[in-house]
């Protein structure tokens, strides 16, 4: 019934609990990527664009792996420089409540930050 | 059913409207670490209520990112798995003296 045709509809307007996009699970995803590729690299900032972009491939890829079928994602990563400035970042989302979340996870070391989000958006 | 085209073109409609409403907030602010929060949340909440007017069929995600400038350096990307016909995305950059924003919008169709 479902998984098969991935194209079309499934009519199912929700996901039973093992297919629902968890949030503590994509949040260890995220942390174990961002330690792993960033421990001890210094912000350069001829290679950080190309950093941040291979980063939210990689977890996008990640994610994929896992399994969460029927969910459209949207990986979002930020590097910046730490330099004593203040940054506040915040998302809002207009989705379906039920079966739609998102994870989030922040790395710092002495010359960079970097906060990564996950949106998962299950497709009916 | 939403197509890419109608999407883009709301698209370049949204980058001018999510200005505005940039600049009615923080427009002439400049950074504090007391209001920022405020800030932002105003941000994406106003953008997010501007764009379910257009009573399109898609599912928003808004995300925005309020820097002070000291000289430092921030980038951003985002990486998505999705159907790339109907949904899409856009980043819109905004500075004044004292500080960045940066808000990235994200449409995921509903009905195929």
């Amino acid at each position: 019934m479902e998984g098969t045709d991935t194209g079309g509809n499934t009519y199912l307007i929700r996901p039973n609990y093992h297919h629902k996009f968890k949030a503590a699970v994509v949040k260890e995803c995220i942390h174990d990527i961002l330690r792993e590729q960033l421990s001890g690299v210094q912000y350069d900032p001829d290679e950080v664009g190309v950093l941040s972009r291979s980063l939210a491939d990689c977890i996008k890829d990640k994610l994929k792996d896992v399994g969460f079928d029927r969910y459209k994602l949207v990986v979002q990563v930020v590097i910046g420089e730490q330099r004593g400035e203040g940054v506040k970042m915040a998302a809002r989302c207009f989705w379906d409540a039920d079966t739609d979340s998102y994870a989030q996870d922040i790395f710092m070391n002495d010359s960079l930050f970097c906060v990564a989000a996950a949106f998962g958006s299950y497709f009916y | 059913m939403p197509k890419g085209a109608s999407l883009f073109r709301c698209v370049s409609v949204s980058k001018l409207s999510v200005l505005q409403c940039i600049q009615s907030i923080i427009g002439e602010e400049s950074y504090r670490q007391d209001t920022v929060n405020q800030w932002t949340a105003k941000i994406v909440e106003q953008a997010l209520t501007l764009l379910v007017k257009q009573t399109k069929s898609y599912k928003y995600i808004v995300s925005c990112a309020v820097m002070q400038k000291s000289g430092a350096g921030l980038h951003t990307a985002n990486s998505c798995y999705w159907d790339t016909v109907t949904d899409g995305s856009c980043t819109v950059k905004w500075e004044n003296r004292t500080m960045y924003c940066v808000v990235s919008v994200f449409a995921v169709a509903l009905t195929p």
